[in-house]
C-alpha cells in the first residue's frame, strides 16, 4: 500500500483533520501562552506558577491531558504538563518553574489530572492546593520523610496515608473483603478492598503500588544505555513498547533517525508484543469466567507468539533488541520466514476461538453489563488504550500520533460505546486481528541488515511515545552534557488506565463479577507501581 | 459447551516431554552468559565495562586483576556480548538453576597482563582453582546438604505444593509462571501445583526485587508456610537485585531476609528453566550450569 493510500486511510477513521499542524499552537495562544518549537513535532511553552493550573484547566477540556509531573529545576522544582489533541500530531509541553512547595490543584476543574497530582505530592512533597481527595497513591507502608523522587533538599511524603484496607464503610449487612497483596495463583501483587451488601459489589478501593522501584530515579545520571535496560525492566509484557518510546524519547532529543528497515522491524515488534499481550488477557479472561479449555488454547497462542519473539530476537518479551538508533541487532531471517507462514495459521485459529467464545452464553453472559464505564466518564479521566476504546475514546498513538514506520500502515482503530466486559473483551479481539495484519504489512521489508543510525548524544529533551498493548504510552527524557540522563518521566497506560477502575467496579455489579472485570481490564500493576 | 470439548481434543498434545526428552521446540535462545576460552584482561575489562548490573566486575588492570562473574545478576542486556564478543557468548542451556548462591559466582585473575588459570572448566561452574569453588571447604557442611536433598526429595519428591508470592515483579516472571500452569508446560504432570493458600504449601516461589512495601508481606506469608518448607528465587530481581539492586526503595537480595534453597536465574527464567528450578529443589534434577565454556 502506497502511504498516500494509508494516510487517507487513517484520515477516514480518524477524528478531527488531520495536518493541520498548528491545532496545539492555535491552542496555546488561546489561553495566552507563547509557544516555540521544541523537539520535531514538539510545542513548549513556559507559564507563570500561578496562572499554571488555570491555563492548562481551560486547555484540557479541549485536549487530553497526556501528563503531569514535577522535575528539578536548578536548585528548585518546576511542574510540566503536556497535552495532545485530535487532528494535531504533535505534543505541547507546557512548563512553570515553582517558587513554593505548593502549586493550585487542577483536580476540579479537569479530574483526569487526579492521580498524577497525587503522584507529584508523595514523591515531591509538593501539595496541591485544592484537591478534593489527596490521599497518598502508592506510598502505603512508608514512613513520612524525605519524598522518594525528589533530589532538590526540602519537602515531605504527606502524613495522611492512603485508603486503609481494613475499614472504609460501615453499616448494617455490609461486609468488606481485604484482597491482597498477596493475591491466588501466580499473579502480580496489588491489595484491593472489596465492599459487598449481600451479592452485591458496592465499591472497589484500590490500593496499588506495594512494588513501587523508583525505576525512574534509579536512572538519572546514568547513560541512556542503562536506562534503555530499566525502560525495558518497567513491565515485562510491555517491555518492547517501553523501551520504545524511551528510545524514541532519546533519538528525538538527538537528532537521531533510525533506518527505514529498523523502522518497520519496530512496528513488526510492536504488534507482537500486543498480540501476546492480548492473548494473555484473553486467556485470564476465559479462565475468570470458567472457561478452561478457552483459557488453555489462548495460552497456547500466546506461547507460540513468546517462541517467534525469541527466535526474531534472542529474548521471548524482546528485551535487549531495542537500541537507541534502532535496532541492536538485524531480526532473524529464518524466523522471519516461519512467522510469514504461520500468520494464516493464527488467523484461522484467531478467529475460531473468537466464534465459539461469541456463541458460548456463559462467557457472553457474564461479561455483558459487567463494570460498565460510560463515554462521557471515560472522556473524564482522558483515558487511552483498549480500556478507553471500549468507551469510545477513540484514540491510538499509531493512528494519531504516528511512529516508526506506522505513518506507512494502516492502522483501523477498533471502537466500542457500551464500555462493559464484552465491549473490552471484544475490542481486544478486535485488535488482535489488526495486529495480524499490520504484522503482515510490516513483514514487507523488515529484513535490512542495516538496522542502527549512529548519532551523537548531547544535551536536550523530548518526549517519545508508543502504543503499548494497554495503550498510550509517553517517556521524556532530558539529556545532559555527556548525554546522560538528567530526568526521565515514564508514564505508561497502566497509570491512566487503573484511575476508572474503582468507578466502573461501583456501576452496580456482583462480588462475584469481580475477577471478570479485573482480567477484562488487563492492566499491569507493574506499570504503574514502577 | 461440546464445541469446547471437541476443540480440546482436536488440539492434540502440546505439552512438552521436559525433563524426560530435551525441548528443542520450547527452549529460549539465551538463558545464560557464558565466559569463552579466549577472555584477555583487555576484553574482561572490556565486558565489564559495559554491564549496567554488576554481574561482571573487573579490578586492577591489564597488568594486574581480575574479574568477578555473577550470573545472579546477570539481566542478559547482551551489553559484554557486544563489547567483547570473542570473550562473551549466549548459552541457550534450560537447565541453570542452583543450589547455592556460589555456583552463580566465579572469578578470574591475571598477573603480569596473561591469565593466571586459564579460564577452562570441566566440573559445573567452571571447577578448577580459579572458581569460586572453594568457599564451602567443610565436607560435614556438604555431605549435610547432600542428607537434606535427600529427605527433600523423600518429602516433597512426588508431589510439590507451590505458593507463589510477587515482592516487586517487573510481571515478566509472572507471565512465564502462568504459562507454566497452561497445557504447552503443564506442571501438574511432573506433581507440581500451584497452591492459593500458604498454608497448603510446600514452597514458597518468589520473583521479583523484595520492596520496602512488600517485604512485610512476603516475611508473613513465608511465615505462614508450615514447616518443612522450601523457598525458591526465581528471576535475578530476587536473586541481587538485577536493575533494581542499590534502589532507594528496594531491599536487598532475597537471601539476605530468607533462607533460600534453589536459585534461577534468567530475566525473566524461562518456563523450562523455571521447571528445571523446582524439580531441583525436590531433587529431581541435578545442577548442569556451566559459566565457563569448555574448551
Amino acid at each position: 500500500m502506497t502511504r498516500d493510500v494509508a494516510r487517507d486511510r487513517s484520515l477516514a477513521s480518524g477524528p478531527g483533520v488531520r495536518g493541520g499542524e498548528g491545532r496545539l499552537h492555535d491552542l496555546a495562544l488561546s489561553v495566552g501562552l507563547t509557544p516555540h518549537p521544541g523537539a520535531p513535532g514538539e510545542l513548549r511553552a513556559h507559564c507563570p506558577a500561578p496562572t499554571f493550573a488555570d491555563a492548562v484547566a481551560r486547555m484540557a477540556a479541549g485536549a487530553w491531558l497526556s501528563d503531569l509531573f514535577a522535575s528539578a529545576e536548578g536548585e528548585g522544582m518546576g511542574l510540566t504538563a503536556i497535552l495532545s489533541m485530535a487532528g494535531d500530531p504533535g505534543w505541547l509541553l507546557v512548563s512553570a518553574p515553582l517558587g513554593e512547595d505548593r502549586f493550585p490543584s487542577l483536580t476540579p476543574r479537569v479530574h483526569a489530572a487526579s492521580w498524577y497530582e497525587r503522584e507529584i505530592a508523595e514523591m515531591y512533597g509538593l501539595e496541591p492546593v485544592g484537591h478534593p481527595a489527596p490521599a497518598r497513591l502508592r506510598l502505603h507502608d512508608w514512613p513520612s520523610g524525605a519524598p522518594p523522587m525528589r533530589t532538590t533538599p526540602g519537602g515531605a511524603v504527606p502524613a495522611r496515608p492512603g485508603p486503609d484496607l481494613a475499614s472504609v464503610v460501615r453499616g448494617q449487612g455490609v461486609v468488606q473483603l481485604p484482597l491482597g497483596p498477596v493475591r491466588s495463583g501466580p499473579q502480580e501483587s496489588a491489595g484491593f478492598l472489596l465492599v459487598s451488601g449481600g451479592e452485591d459489589l458496592v465499591m472497589v478501593v484500590p490500593r496499588l503500588g506495594y512494588k513501587f522501584r523508583a525505576v525512574e530515579r534509579l536512572a538519572e545520571r546514568q547513560t541512556v544505555e542503562v536506562g534503555l535496560t530499566l525502560a525495558e525492566r518497567i513491565a515485562g509484557v510491555s517491555a518492547i513498547s517501553n523501551g520504545l518510546a524511551f528510545a524514541h524519547a532519546v533519538e528525538r532529543a538527538a537528532g537521531i533517525v533510525p533506518p527505514p528497515g529498523a523502522r518497520r522491524a519496530r512496528v513488526l515488534l510492536n504488534e507482537l508484543e500486543r498480540l501476546h499481550h492480548h492473548l494473555g488477557a484473553l486467556s485470564r479472561l476465559a479462565e475468570a469466567t470458567g472457561l478452561g479449555v478457552a483459557g488453555a488454547q489462548y495460552a497456547i497462542l500466546k506461547e507460540e507468539v513468546l517462541r517467534i519473539c525469541g527466535r526474531l530476537t534472542g529474548h521471548r518479551y524482546g528485551r535487549g533488541i531495542v537500541a537507541v538508533g534502532g535496532l541492536a541487532s538485524p531480526l532473524n531471517r529464518a524466523a522471519l520466514a516461519t512467522l510469514a507462514t504461520v500468520l494464516p495459521a493464527w488467523r484461522r485459529r484467531g478467529r475460531r476461538l473468537r466464534d465459539l467464545l461469541e456463541d458460548t452464553t456463559t462467557f457472553v453472559d457474564r461479561l455483558e453489563t459487567t463494570a460498565v464505564l460510560a463515554p462521557e466518564q471515560a472522556r473524564s479521566y482522558h483515558l487511552v488504550g483498549p480500556v478507553g476504546r471500549a468507551s469510545g475514546v477513540d484514540r491510538d498513538a499509531r493512528r494519531d500520533h504516528p511512529y516508526a514506520a506506522y505513518a506507512e500502515m494502516s492502522v483501523a482503530v477498533p471502537l466500542a460505546v457500551e464500555g462493559d466486559a464484552l465491549a473490552r473483551a471484544r475490542v481486544l479481539l478486535d485488535e488482535i486481528e489488526q495486529s495480524l495484519t499490520i504484522v503482515e504489512q510490516a513483514l514487507d521489508g523488515c529484513d535490512d541488515r542495516e538496522v542502527r543510525a549512529d548519532g551523537l548524544l548531547g544535551p536536550g529533551s523530548a518526549v517519545g511515545w508508543t502504543e503499548a498493548p494497554s495503550g498510550e504510552c509517553l517517556h521524556y527524557v532530558e539529556l545532559d552534557d555527556r548525554g546522560r540522563l538528567r530526568r526521565w518521566r515514564a508514564r505508561p497506560p497502566a497509570c491512566v488506565a487503573w484511575h476508572p477502575f474503582a468507578h466502573a467496579c461501583a456501576s452496580g455489579n456482583n462480588l462475584t463479577d469481580y475477577p471478570v472485570i479485573e482480567a477484562s481490564f488487563a492492566l499491569s500493576h507493574a506499570e504503574l507501581d514502577r | 459447551m461440546s464445541r469446547w470439548i471437541a476443540l480440546g481434543l482436536l488440539t492434540g498434545r502440546k505439552t512438552s516431554r521436559f525433563p524426560d526428552a530435551p525441548d528443542l521446540e520450547a527452549e529460549a535462545p539465551t538463558t545464560v552468559t557464558v565466559i569463552t576460552s579466549a577472555l584477555t584482561p583487555e576484553l574482561a575489562i572490556q565486558g565489564a565495562e559495559a554491564c549496567p548490573t554488576g554481574a561482571l566486575v573487573a579490578t586492577g588492570d591489564g597488568e594486574e586483576g581480575g574479574l568477578e562473574v555473577d550470573l545472579g545478576q546477570c539481566i542478559l542486556c547482551a551489553g559484554c556480548i557486544r563489547a567483547a564478543p570473542e570473550a562473551f557468548r549466549w548459552g541457550a542451556e534450560a537447565e541453570t538453576a542452583v543450589r547455592r548462591r556460589e555456583r552463580l559466582r566465579a572469578s578470574i585473575a591475571w598477573r603480569r597482563g596473561r591469565m593466571v588459570v586459564a579460564p577452562t572448566a570441566s566440573a559445573p561452574n567452571g571447577g578448577g582453582e580459579a572458581v569460586g569453588e572453594g568457599r564451602c571447604p567443610d565436607d560435614r557442611l556438604r555431605r549435610a546438604a547432600d542428607e537434606l536433598h535427600r529427605r527433600s526429595r523423600r518429602l516433597f519428591g512426588r508431589s510439590l505444593h507451590i505458593r507463589h508470592i510477587d515482592v516487586g515483579s517487573c510481571d515478566g516472571c509472572e507471565s512465564e509462571l502462568q504459562l507454566l500452569a497452561s497445557p504447552s508446560y503443564d506442571l501438574s504432570r511432573l506433581g507440581l501445583f500451584f497452591t492459593p493458600s500458604p498454608r497448603h504449601a510446600d514452597a514458597l516461589l518468589v520473583t521479583g526485587v523484595v520492596t520496602r512495601q512488600m517485604e512485610q508481606p512476603l516475611l508473613e506469608t513465608y511465615r505462614a508456610l508450615p514447616e518443612p518448607k522450601l523457598v525458591v528465587a526465581a528471576g535475578v530481581c530476587a536473586l541481587g537485585g538485577g536493575s533494581f539492586a542499590g534502589g532507594l526503595a528496594t531491599r536487598g537480595p532475597l537471601d539476605h531476609l530468607l533462607p533460600v534453597d534453589v536459585y534461577v536465574p534468567g530475566c525473566p527464567p524461562p518456563p523450562l528453566t523455571l521447571l528445571h528450578g523446582l524439580l531441583l529443589a525436590v531433587g529431581r534434577a541435578e545442577e548442569r550450569l556451566h559459566i565457563l565454556e569448555e574448551r
